[in-house]
């Protein structure tokens, strides 16, 4: 009797114990909130936007954090890293479902487009709001809407609505280097030179979904755009190429005005070099935005002396381009770390501040309030110039949760003392800020046109 | 049906561009293709009488061709030595680490497991990527040659003093290591040892010596050609992953344990590459090079100057 007495007492406990856990576990306990840095640590891109991360995350915290008004506190932000080494795709998958199922609240990053089309699949899946900072592919946010067969293609409509991207894609980048030829470069040729025919143009690029991707956008906006360009070279090569005197060689045989250059840093510089040095094709060059890092600046030297890069966000240029903004993220970011920051890390700094305010105004962690939240952002533009001045992500099916990022061109000059050229803003005179442009666009000394 | 796309692509290639292929560009695709061929001749050397000898698969070869051109750096900037001086100095250096490695790492599975040297030649190779980013970053560098923006002149195009410079520094490299292995008591050991290690020891040959000494020549071998690669091109602490895989392509396409075969087939594989580009296009440049690999091997399964194994 004794004993049953003593037996109901010890499960009556554990009843009321494990009800306890259950009550306690259901309850809402969140201590911060968890945002999964995508990016891949093995390339300086990675550690740039691992600094610009952490930097946004003291300064959220150190400012009380996010405040959720569904649990009447500000919770701090704990960053979760997705380390995606050299922005492999099948470490990016790995890395990506890994933060994922750690239950975070909030992806940013990803750089590479192939890698990055492979690790949101996972993200997709699983509604994990995702605003991407590095990937240039439009279709991290469009595959949804690709042709049915298309083996990227996501069918799943409501899983990509929770895609953001947050950084000039490959239709920015190709928008901007071919009105800039057709309205800078050809008049000018015309006004040196004579020259009334279309401009010839070269387009050399690493043969992946980043590089075909700006091809495929070049050729869209000159045919769409009917512009004065006539394409006279295309070269693709592996990925893995490091020198490129053959491919230069059958540019330089096509006889173009300019050589438009699609790859990172290294082997831009490389190709910029080998061009003038090694094949005597003494043209103009232009490189992509995602150049624009100092270690192109000292991998480049001299070579870059009167050529072109493409940029949305230019650490090394003055004002009158600075927002003001600007001015003080590289200043903290400069004395913080010792060196100057490149544009990839810019993104991701934004992208913190764009997460925090949708979860304020969102006032939950729940993914789908949230997402609906960064949908309607409507923040003043910070480190990217955008063409409104406001940071708004398109709901469109031909610009998906894109925003529209201002971007220019600028020429290098290079500097004796500093042994690397240093850049001006020479295209378009003005963005929605106002003023931008620094100098004139000068042709080389021993530039040659194409025929 | 991949020969056919082949040979459409000449063909069609060959009629866009007949009137742009001149015989200087032809002269200069071989000197380009010779000269990157030479510095994967000096690395695919060194893993060859690595090889060779102590019968060791080494992946970690390239990291020391990455260790070499940061030690080139490393001597170029901060003593303000010329860059070619500094290859020697570079030799110096990673010959040194691979004695270091030879006696810690792979003398511990020498003779075992074949395995067992591959998963330490892996784990090696993400000890010295990450040594190199703690020492140097992750950003690229370059060295500076005296030579900087100097060439030769052929019409309208330049070949660059770098270029040429490289070239003979391997010749003389290649040279002197004939000279050691043909004509000195040292070189005699080595060839003993590879043809007959257990003989070797019973003729009084000390194979432990044999091995490290082997062992850093190949390094050292590695040094140099990763000096003058960073001369020629910007390197990272991650750029020694690809030129391994060439090198293992070109010791098999010469002939396993076969240094003329290292020579000559490192010469045909850069040759093959830069003409690949020429005749069919970029993204042609691989598939070209690893097709004459394939073709060699069907031909002559040996490689071109291997030679049946017992």
């Amino acid at each position: 009797m004794v004993n049953n007495k003593l037996l109901a007492a010890v499960i009556i406990v554990i009843i009321v114990i494990a009800g306890s856990v259950a009550v306690w576990q259901l309850m809402p306990t969140e201590e911060s909130i968890k945002i999964g840095l995508v990016a891949p640590y093995q390339i300086p891109v990675g550690q740039d936007m691992d600094r610009a991360a952490k930097m946004a995350v003291e300064e959220i915290n150190a400012a009380g954090g996010v405040y959720v008004s569904s649990l009447d506190k500000s919770l701090p932000i704990e960053l979760v890293f997705a380390d995606t080494e050299n922005a492999n795709p099948d470490v990016a998958i790995t890395a990506v479902t890994r933060v994922v199922d750690q239950d975070v609240d909030l992806l940013i990053g990803g750089f590479g487009s192939s890698a990055t089309l492979a690790g949101q699949v996972y993200a997709i899946e699983k509604r994990v709001p995702y605003i991407i900072t590095g990937a240039s592919t439009h279709l991290v946010t469009r595959r949804g809407f690709l042709p049915e067969g298309n083996p990227t293609r996501i069918d799943d409509a409501e899983g990509m609505s929770y895609m953001f991207h947050y950084c000039t894609t490959t239709y920015h980048y190709s928008e901007t280097v071919a009105y800039f030829f057709a309205e800078a470069m050809k008049p000018l040729l015309e006004s040196e030179y004579g020259l009334t025919r279309d401009l010839r143009l070269a387009v050399l690029y690493r043969d992946d979904a980043f590089g075909q991707g700006v091809w495929e956008a070049t050729k869209h906006f000159i045919e769409d755009g009917n512009l004065p360009i006539d394409i006279v070279a295309e070269e693709n090569y592996p990925t893995s190429t490091t020198t490129f005197q053959a491919e230069l060689t059958q540019v330089k045989a096509a006889k173009p005005d300019a050589v438009y250059v699609v790859d990172f840093t290294t082997n831009t510089a490389t190709i910029y070099r080998q061009g003038q040095n090694d094949v005597g094709l003494n043209t103009i060059y232009i490189a992509v935005e995602c150049c624009e890092e100092p270690e192109f600046y000292t991998a480049l030297g001299e070579w870059g002396d009167y050529q072109l890069l493409e940029s949305k966000f230019a650490s090394y240029a003055g004002p009158p381009f600075y927002l003001p903004m600007m001015d003080e993220y590289v200043a903290d970011y400069s004395e913080k770390y010792g060196q100057v920051p490149g544009m990839m890390g810019a993104d991701t700094y934004d992208a913190f501040y764009i997460a925090k305010d949708a979860i304020e105004r969102a006032g939950t962690l729940e993914k789908s309030a949230v997402r609906d939240a960064i949908e309607s952002c409507n923040l003043d533009q910070m480190l990217l110039i955008t063409e409104s001045g406001k940071i708004e992500f398109s709901t469109d099916e031909d610009s998906y949760h894109e925003i529209a990022p201002f971007t220019f061109v600028e020429q290098l000059i290079y500097d004796e003392t500093l042994g690397e050229c240093r850049p001006f803003v020479i295209w378009p005179e003005n963005c929605f800020a106002g003023t931008v442009k620094q100098a004139d666009f000068v042709l080389p000394e021993n530039y040659a046109p194409g025929s | 049906m991949f020969i056919t796309e082949i040979l459409c692509r000449i063909l069609a290639k060959h009629t866009v561009d007949t009137q742009m292929i001149d015989s200087t560009t032809l002269i200069l695709t071989l000197m380009w293709g010779a000269a990157i061929g030479c510095i994967y001749v000096l690395l695919a050397t060194g893993l060859n009488l690595i090889f060779g000898v102590m019968k060791l698969v080494n992946f970690a070869h390239g990291e020391l061709l990455m260790i070499g051109a940061f030690v080139s750096f490393s001597v170029s900037t901060s003593l303000g030595l010329d860059a070619y001086i500094a290859v020697f100095i570079s030799m110096g250096v990673v010959g040194l680490i691979g004695v270091a490695v030879e006696r810690l790492a792979f003398r511990r599975v020498l003779g075992a497991d074949k395995l067992n040297e591959i998963f330490v030649s892996l784990g090696l190779i993400l000890i010295f990527d990450n040594i190199a980013v703690l020492i140097w970053g992750e950003k690229s560098k370059r060295i500076i040659s005296p030579f900087e923006n100097m060439g030769l002149q052929l019409g309208d195009v330049t070949i660059s003093f770098d270029w040429l410079i490289a070239m003979v520094f391997v010749i003389a490299i290649l040279i002197g290591l004939v000279f050691l292995i043909k004509k000195t008591k040292v070189g005699m050991a080595m060839r003993a040892t590879s043809q007959k290690s257990q003989a070797s020891m019973l003729m009084g040959i000390n194979i432990e010596h044999i091995y490290i000494i082997t062992f850093a020549l190949g390094a050292a071998l590695a040094g140099a050609a990763g000096s003058l690669y960073g001369i020629i091109f910007p390197f990272n602490p991650y750029i020694g992953a690809l030129p391994t895989i060439k090198a293992f392509a070109i010791i098999i396409l010469g002939g396993l344990g076969s240094i003329p075969g290292a020579i000559i087939g490192g010469l045909l594989y850069g040759i093959a590459e830069q003409s690949a580009v020429i005749f069919l296009g970029g993204i042609w440049r691989d598939a070209v090079a690893f097709s004459l690999l394939i073709i060699v091997l069907i031909l002559r399964p040996t490689g071109l100057f291997g030679e049946k194994s017992d």
